[in-house]
């Protein structure tokens, strides 16, 4: 009688050998958590400044170092892709350019958050090509995705440079030649269906043509608001300028007083029907879709439907930091928030110094969104 | 010879069964470090696994809200992002923001949260994906102080206490009662017991789904702990009843406490299942045992309500839970009414014992809420309450010549459960 026992015994010790282990293998743990405490809450009105020895989940005011970012914000916007320039027999400018779509890389979009994102040339937005009125644009397009893809430009061109027939198979190319006409601010996109898809994994970017008589010198930059569904809900998750939610709240974007601010402004949301840009403690000209020179519009709030865009032009009178934003307050407290600072003309100078001093700005409003 | 022979064969045989009894688990136990070691062997790296957290409960603060948050998937997760109203929102973690498996962390956000506003608390991990928590109905987590416990108490004496004592009232009504009458008031505490275990279980599944992960196997561990309590509850109370009987200098049976008409009956009874017959005291008193653990559940129930902000406490919900659990002290009383000392102290005590863990459920659930801790009480009260039904059916059985269809014990039973259903709609 004593040997059934036994093997219930041997059985049960075994089964505990078995578990620890399992135990000790599913176990196998780093711990790397500091006990520094560390200050989060606070950069909004009315909310108390908290100390933790845990982890800090912040995307609001901390400027993080993505290594894996899906696009340095910064320099995005400043950064304008004039092609390889060569002159045709008649003598007009010609302007190659060359694009990369891809589909398998996973970046960061938002600190710590990974997204599968598509690309042209390896960043959301893709690049922002810009080009003047009656230039011959060259686009070697280069398909290196799994799937098939496309460059569709908004603009006047044959058929067949519209990009929506003829799809690029994986690993193939295909040269987008046209004329740039007219002059504006428009967008590209892979035209593959489901377009919905496509555009929301990040095949977009920015054209700018130029009017053959340059418009009026001025500090110009690129804003492109766009989204991301990360958990496919059809809803869209963060939502950005220019590629990560609240990066201008940390990095304010230096301009100087009194100077003149061009912002090329296009909406590439997908899901929303509608986004929008409030800019604080000032009004700015708005030219619809760029094409002419005289604006439609002197206002501080301007709403776009996908695909939409236009130019803004502004100075600041005062100095000091300044939100802009969506008025859309949803979009704004999922990230499309950013800040102007607002520089004497002798500050500018010292500007990316200041960027990093600004960080300490504590009464830094991000609820005050009117 | 032949003895011998058996011997060694009994000898060789153990060895071998001891044998034939270890090699199954050491090939399982080589078979687990094999997998765990190489997994790609077994499974294609290429698959991701998908990100599963839930958030167990959610605590407002003054000017804070505070979740807890469970990794329920298959594989390490960091969350990275917290919002409120699916509003970003700044937040910290402690200890820190990675979660192991079934590693659970406190999420805090500061935020002005507005009383009695819903809100739904919303978390995302590293690879986007949001999960959320929605509270119905914002108000200050109870604190551990005494003017709330006290308030606790207040709420568990008058939902737990005050109705089972009102219900105790009735047995000088029920002592003197006919057999078929009185068998009708027996039905009906049976009924009202179904009743109540059915509730528990019920509850216990509205917490499985509220606030527990489906990797626990939540309403499967309710069911298991229902019936590991009815079943060890049985086996525990027929040892007890045995060992009762074996003491007892009486030898008369209580069940000859019959009115005439069925003086019959008593001697049909095979003297061999006296045994296993419980005395009334015996019998009221598991009665009070079993709602007893049912009002802890309850009161661990009214308590984590309280927390959770899924109600507010009114006049109305007390009056009707008042109404419902008086019917508790009647199941008490009524197998007592049969015996013929009185005993009103007893009678308190059992009251007692049903009533007050209410209160003491209450404290728990409101000041240390936990889903699972919740669902293994709630699961434990069904079986003992189910234990009570087995206990007091074959007591009725046996009382009433083996048979549980006359038109008393069937009509009781059914207005019995009835009633009860009628007066829950009160809460």
């Amino acid at each position: 009688m004593s040997h059934p026992k036994a093997i219930v015994l041997v059985g049960v010790i075994i089964s505990i050998l078995t578990l620890g282990v399992v135990t000790v293998l599913g176990s196998a743990k780093d711990e790397n958590s500091t006990s520094n405490p560390k200050q989060f809450g606070g950069h909004t009105p009315g909310y108390g400044t908290y100390e933790t020895t845990g982890s800090v989940l912040d995307p609001t005011s901390l400027p993080t170092d993505p290594k894996n970012s899906v696009v340095d914000p910064m320099k995005f916007l400043h950064e304008y892709n004039y092609g390889t320039v060569s002159h045709s027999a008649n003598g007009s400018i010609i302007r190659d350019f060359t694009i990369i779509a891809s589909d398998q890389n996973t970046k960061e979009i938002s600190p710590g958050v990974n997204y599968n994102v598509w690309t042209f040339n390896n960043t959301v937005p893709g690049p922002t090509l810009r080009a003047t009125e009656g230039d011959l644009i060259r686009i070697n397009f280069i398909n290196n995705g799994t799937g098939f893809h496309t460059m569709h430009f908004h603009g006047i061109h044959p058929s067949e440079m519209d990009g929506v027939f003829e799809g690029i198979a994986p690993g193939g190319k295909f040269t987008y030649e046209f004329v740039a006409e007219p002059f504006g601010v428009f967008p590209y996109h892979c035209h593959i269906q489901p377009l919905e898809e496509h555009i929301t994994h990040g095949l977009y970017g920015a054209l700018i043509i130029d009017p053959p008589k340059p418009r009026a010198s001025a500090d110009e930059m690129v804003m492109i608001m766009n989204g991301y569904d990360t958990d496919f809900d059809t809803e869209n998750n963060f939502y950005t300028v220019n590629g990560i939610p609240y990066y201008y709240m940390h990095h304010p974007i230096q301009i100087e007083k009194d100077k003149l601010i061009r912002v090329y402004l296009l909406n590439m949301l997908e899901f929303d029907p509608l986004n929008n840009f409030h800019l604080h403690a000032n009004l700015f000209n708005f030219y619809k879709t760029g094409t002419n020179l005289v604006p439609d519009e002197y206002t501080d709030i301007v709403t776009m439907n996908q695909g939409e865009r236009g130019i803004l032009e502004f100075s600041y009178k005062f100095p000091g930091k300044y939100m802009f934003h969506a008025h859309k307050t949803e979009f704004a407290e999922k990230g499309w928030m950013g800040t102007f600072l607002v520089n004497e003309p002798e500050n500018a100078v010292n500007a990316s110094s200041f960027t990093n001093t600004t960080r300490g700005i504590s009464n830094m409003t991000t609820g005050g969104l009117t | 010879m032949e003895r011998e022979r058996g011997i060694i064969k009994e000898n060789i045989s153990k060895k071998k069964i001891v044998f034939f009894g270890i090699v199954p688990f050491v090939i399982l136990g080589m078979m687990i470090v094999l997998i765990l070691s190489y997994p790609s062997l077994f499974f294609n790296s290429q698959i991701i696994p998908v990100p599963e957290i839930s958030i167990e409960k959610v605590e407002f603060e003054p000017l804070k809200i505070i979740a807890t948050v469970r990794n329920t998937g298959h594989s390490e997760v960091s969350i990275v992002q917290a919002d409120v109203n699916d509003r970003i929102h700044s937040a910290a973690m402690e200890p820190d923001s990675r979660l192991e498996r079934f590693e659970s962390a406190t999420v805090i956000i500061p935020f002005t949260w507005n009383e009695g506003e819903p809100y739904g608390i919303g978390l995302t991990t590293d690879d986007g994906t949001r999960f959320e928590k929605t509270v119905q109905f914002a108000t200050l987590t109870p604190q551990p102080t005494v003017k709330q416990a006290s308030y606790f108490a207040l709420i568990g004496t008058y939902v737990g206490v005050i109705p089972v004592m009102i219900g105790l009232l009735w047995y000088p009504f029920i002592r003197k009662l006919s057999l078929n009458k009185y068998n009708f008031f027996l039905s009906f505490t049976v009924g009202l017991l179904v009743f109540l275990g059915i509730d528990a279980l019920l509850e216990g599944n509205e917490i499985v789904v509220r606030d527990i992960s489906s990797a626990f196997h939540g309403q499967m561990l309710l069911i298991v702990i229902a019936i590991l309590s009815l079943v060890s509850l049985i086996y525990v109370s027929s040892r007890l009843v045995k060992k009762a009987w074996a003491k007892s200098s009486d030898p008369e049976p209580v069940y000859t406490e019959v009115s005439k008409e069925d003086s019959s009956n008593v001697s049909s009874i095979h003297p061999s299942k006296q045994q296993l017959i419980i005395r009334p005291v015996a019998l009221s008193m598991m009665i009070a045992i079993g709602i007893g653990l049912h009002n802890f559940g309850e009161g661990l129930a009214i308590g984590a309500a309280v927390l959770l902000g899924e109600v507010a406490l009114s006049s109305f919900l007390i009056l009707g839970f008042t109404l419902h659990n008086t019917t508790e002290g009647l199941a008490i009383v009524a197998p007592m009414a049969r015996n013929k000392k009185l005993a009103i102290a007893k009678l308190i005590l059992m009251g007692l014992i049903a009533g007050v863990p209410t209160i003491i459920g209450s404290w728990i659930g409101g000041f240390l809420y936990s889903p699972i801790a919740t669902i293994i009480f709630l699961g434990i009260g069904s079986g003992a309450i189910f234990q009570v039904v087995y206990s007091v059916g074959s007591w009725m059985y046996y009382n009433n010549n083996r048979a549980l269809t006359s038109f008393p014990i069937v009509s009781g039973f059914m207005l019995g459960i009835f009633i009860m259903y009628i007066t829950g709609l009160l809460i």
